[in-house]
């Protein structure tokens, strides 16, 4: 029986390690929420919050990045820029506040985010932000101006200039011969 | 109470108000009948049925008032609108926590029903317990009435949130709740057993009940991770997020205590271990519940909660349940009977009781994760939450000893076995197992040496499990090999979770339209936009193009909620046995048109200036042909018209051309200036005799195409993933069917070793 209470043994020394292993894990993989200027100080990885400065917001769709402006509401005037390296959450511009988990890129000079949490004031419970999002091309579904937006999305989603042309044109075909000179 | 009941809808208040009454009733009939009353079982059975008549009749009354787009109820006002498809206008029932308590209700009832008659002697004792658990639900019911009505009816409903506007909305949640439900029954076994004071019984009657629970949650889990997978373009099927984890921590749980159970049966030991463990299971789900529901983990969740109110009922709820169990488990500890033989080392008692450990602490690793924000906030100023990497990381080591054990199980034997004897056994699925790693280790081109071992070892799970069932199923032994089976699954399924994610390859790509993009070996083309078709939202068509030759078409979807304004994206999943591929579309560009400064109309003669540049137009200058006649042979018409630009006193003619024909087709080409800028003729009024002119200072007038951008990612055999849970599932299935027609002869076993030891 001294075998078997050295395996005892040996089995709680291995779960002793284990639990090292993974309370090491643990606080490395936490991600704090800090201040602005604590997220630029620290190496790890951390959470800031904010609201979304106005027009701040571009999308790089070469590199897939999505670069905006967050504005600390409690101290006013203190902003953070980051780059998102994803998709655009749905609902972006509707945010009241936007959580970024991710590091400071010091050659970049902005925080580099890999998650986004958007809290939108929805009249939904349980709503699940979408990850999955879009770009520039809807950029003013959600917004203020919405509606008008939206109207010109769709086959004819050109400009609307060039669509009043086509269809000045177009209402007019039969008496094209008019103007024959 | 009865001003209270005047806001409530009247149907389902007093439907409500029965299942309260008859609920007492029949709580009240087993109390008397575990006093010794006789005739007071039938009295709970009844009283029983009614309950269940009554929370059904509130489901009903509930779904009639969906149906109806009733919007004087608040919460059908809150969760359904005018627009919403029919099949939507009931899965409502389930969007919002009230709802979702009561189906949740619902199905704890109707589950009692079967639940009591294979309970045998200690009904009376778990259907008490059972009532007391849906006593807490009920409360909650009670304080967020899903029948409170509105001072008066709005015409439109606020709408169904958009994501959840989708089929398996109509199917995951209600499989889920049915999970939930389920979790209370090992539990009330467990607890009746102790306060009765006899425990023998208890694991046999409860073991099917667990092991069912575990299939119904383990197939909502699926269809959750399918849904995310497939439609909300979450690009995996597992995000750690913590309403996910709400449901995997229970899941996880019933696997633990479906073991003890199952040693319990063969070994006769670990009794106060799987007490507690069933006490832990249905804790697990309060604190689930808790965690989603209560609004503290707010901040950290992809899945945004609303506090309700409800955290301090769900605490005491939580805390009632906690107080019961562990109190009765202290009260009895030292009067439960349990063996103490112990399991040689080499063994397959040992090596199940390790496996087991192992999936509790990743159990325990996963709770802990999931409370980060509760736990941190006990040593930070802020709560924090750990990312998905410490879930990733730390099961990984506890996934290899439990391959590694799960290899070992099914050649090992109660008693001890020589090393070299079990090695012999294991050589055919061993050898096996390596081929089948190097097969798909080679073809996904697995590096790491880490990676390689798990593929092994999660291999070698798999072919040793199946030469033990197919060893079994030839002796005829089929229906035992549930759990052989189920660990089939679990190889696969750790095959598939290592190649899919480890060796996954994404890319973010712009399309323009028609022209072909490279990517690897494929040649993506964005071939047009499709607008909205009625149900089927607007899509983008997509082709790919394999360099093998295999190509499809992928229509991701993207599209703007009507309702909302949210902007809603579908992936397109292209499922083939060796690599799914995903296109997930992240934005569209809609064609630019020409860029110009500035357009105006200009009558024959008329000028019009634009800062120091001065546009006449001249005169039009026509083809010899008939612009009808033209159009009737569907050759374009084009107008021609001469132009005068004067620039810094430079004047120049130009000749500019509208094009169109009778397709609609319009084309006006810019015509560069000798002096710097680009005109073009955009348009004509045949009625005036205008046209239109546009400029642009710039000379660049080029319109662009419509572009597509999307993430195009390629996930190796993610397919296996699926199939794993499937077997999974299936040996899940085959062991419930098992036990449940064991546990039909508990009591007439009992019988009969009590007379025989009379």
């Amino acid at each position: 029986m001294k075998n078997k209470s050295s395996l005892y043994f040996f089995g709680a020394a291995l779960l002793v390690v284990f639990a090292g292993f993974s309370y090491s894990k643990f606080t490395e993989a936490l991600t704090p929420y800090v201040s602005y200027e604590e997220a630029i100080a620290t190496p790890r990885s951390v959470q800031v919050a904010g609201g979304l400065e106005k027009d701040t917001h571009s999308y790089d769709s070469d590199l897939g990045n999505l670069h905006f402006t967050l504005v600390d509401p409690e101290h006013a005037g203190k902003t953070l820029k980051v780059r998102y390296e994803g998709i655009k959450p749905a609902n972006f511009e509707d945010a009241i506040s936007i959580v970024a988990i991710g590091k400071w890129d010091s050659q970049a000079e902005e925080f580099a985010a890999h998650d986004l949490l958007v809290k939108c004031p929805s009249k939904y419970q349980g709503v699940e932000d979408y990850e999955a999002g879009d770009g520039d091309g809807y950029k003013s579904y959600g917004s203020g101006e919405s509606a008008e937006g939206y109207k010109s999305y769709g086959s004819e989603a050109s400009a609307s200039e060039g669509y009043e042309a086509k269809k000045s044109f177009e209402t007019e075909t039969a008496p094209v011969t008019a103007p024959s000179v | 109470m009865l001003d209270a009941l005047t806001h409530l809808y009247l149907p389902g208040a007093v439907t409500m108000w029965c299942a309260v009454l008859f609920a007492l009733a029949a709580l009240w009939g087993y109390s008397k009948s575990l006093g010794g009353d006789p005739t007071a079982l039938t009295f709970a059975r009844r009283g029983y049925r009614f309950y269940v008549l009554s929370v059904a009749m509130a489901c009903v009354v509930l779904v009639i008032c969906l149906w109806r787009r009733d919007f004087r109820i608040e919460y059908v006002y809150q969760y359904s609108g005018l627009d919403l498809a029919s099949h939507f206008q009931v899965a409502a029932f389930w969007a919002g926590q009230k709802g979702s308590f009561l189906i949740w209700l619902m199905w704890s009832a109707a589950i009692g029903i079967p639940l009591a008659r294979t309970a045998g002697r200690s009904e009376a004792s778990v259907m008490w317990v059972y009532l007391l658990t849906q006593m807490g639900l009920i409360l909650i019911l009670a304080k967020n009435n899903p029948f409170v009505m509105l001072p008066e009816a709005p015409a439109d409903g606020a709408g169904l949130n958009p994501l959840l506007q989708d089929d398996w909305m109509v199917i995951h949640p209600p499989v889920m709740f049915i999970g939930y439900a389920a979790t209370a029954i090992p539990y009330s076994f467990a607890i009746a057993a102790l306060w009765r004071g006899d425990t023998k019984n208890w694991a046999a009657r409860a073991f099917p009940w667990t092991l069912a629970g575990f299939l119904v949650l383990g197939t909502a889990i699926l269809m959750g991770g399918y849904w995310a997978y497939k439609t909300l373009g979450w690009g995996g099927y597992w995000g750690w997020d913590p309403v996910e984890n709400a449901s995997l921590i229970p899941w996880l749980v019933g696997v633990v205590l479906i073991h003890g159970l199952y040693l319990e049966k063969t070994r006769k030991r670990y009794r106060r271990l799987n007490l507690l463990l069933a006490c832990f299971l249905f804790l697990s789900v309060l604190y689930g519940t808790f965690l989603t529901r209560s609004g503290v983990l707010a901040d950290f969740s992809v899945h945004s909660f609303v506090d309700l109110g409800l955290s301090a009922w769900l605490v005491g709820i939580m805390g009632f349940h906690a107080f019961l169990s562990f109190g009765l488990l202290a009260y009895r500890w030292r009067s439960i009977e349990t063996d103490t033989n112990e399991d040689p080392v080499f063994s397959r008692g040992t090596a199940l009781v390790l496996s087991t450990i192992a999936v509790g602490v990743s159990t325990l690793l996963v709770t802990i994760g999931t409370s980060s924000p509760l736990i941190t906030r006990w040593f930070m100023d802020n709560p924090a939450q750990v990312g998905p990497e410490f879930y990733n990381t730390t099961n990984m080591p506890l996934a290899l000893v439990i391959a590694l054990l799960l290899a070992a199980i099914p050649f090992l034997t109660w008693k001890e076995i020589a090393p070299k004897e079990l090695a012999k056994k294991l050589v055919p699925s061993l050898v096996a197992a390596v081929v089948v790693a190097a097969a798909v280790g080679l073809s996904i081109q697995m590096e790491e040496v880490f990676h390689w071992l798990m593929l092994l070892l999660g291999a070698w799970a798999l072919t040793s499990n199946l030469h033990k069932v197919v060893d079994m199923a030839r002796s005829g032994g089929l229906a035992s090999t549930g759990g052989y089976l189920a660990h089939v699954g679990v190889g696969i399924m750790m095959i598939g979770v290592l190649s899919s994610s480890a060796y996954d390859m994404s890319h973010k790509v712009t399309l323009p339209q028609n022209e072909p993009v490279r990517i690897d070996d494929l040649s993506l083309t964005f071939q047009r936009f499709i607008p909205r078709q009625g149900r089927i939202k607007e899509r983008m068509e997509v082709l790919v193009e394999r360099d093998n030759g295999f190509s499809y078409l992928a229509y991701p979807k993207l599209f703007v909620n009507d309702r909302t304004k949210q902007l809603m994206a579908n992936p397109d999943v292209e499922k083939t046995i060796f690599q799914d591929f995903y296109i997930s579309p992240i934005q569209y560009e809609p064609a630019e048109p020409m860029k110009v400064d500035e357009r105006f109309m200009l009558a024959k003669g008329e000028s019009a200036a634009i800062g120091d540049v001065e546009i006449r137009f001249l005169d039009f200058e026509m083809q010899g042909h008939d612009a009808g006649m033209q159009l009737a042979a569907g050759r374009p018409v084009e107008v021609g018209a001469r132009l005068e630009v004067t620039q810094q006193g430079q004047k120049e003619d130009v000749r500019a051309i509208y094009r169109f024909d009778q397709a609609g087709r319009v084309d006006s080409p810019p015509v560069a200036l000798a002096s710097s800028g680009a005109v073009a003729l955009t348009g004509l009024d045949p009625s005036t005799g205008e046209v239109q002119v546009a400029f642009s200072a710039s000379g660049d007038m080029s319109p662009a195409p419509p572009r597509l951008s999307v993430d195009i990612t390629r996930k190796p055999l993610i397919i296996l993933v699926w199939y794993g849970l499937y077997v999974i599932l299936a040996g899940g299935f085959l062991s419930t069917w098992k036990r449940f027609r064991q546990s039909d002869r508990v009591d007439e076993i009992d019988d009969r070793i009590a007379a025989a030891g009379a």
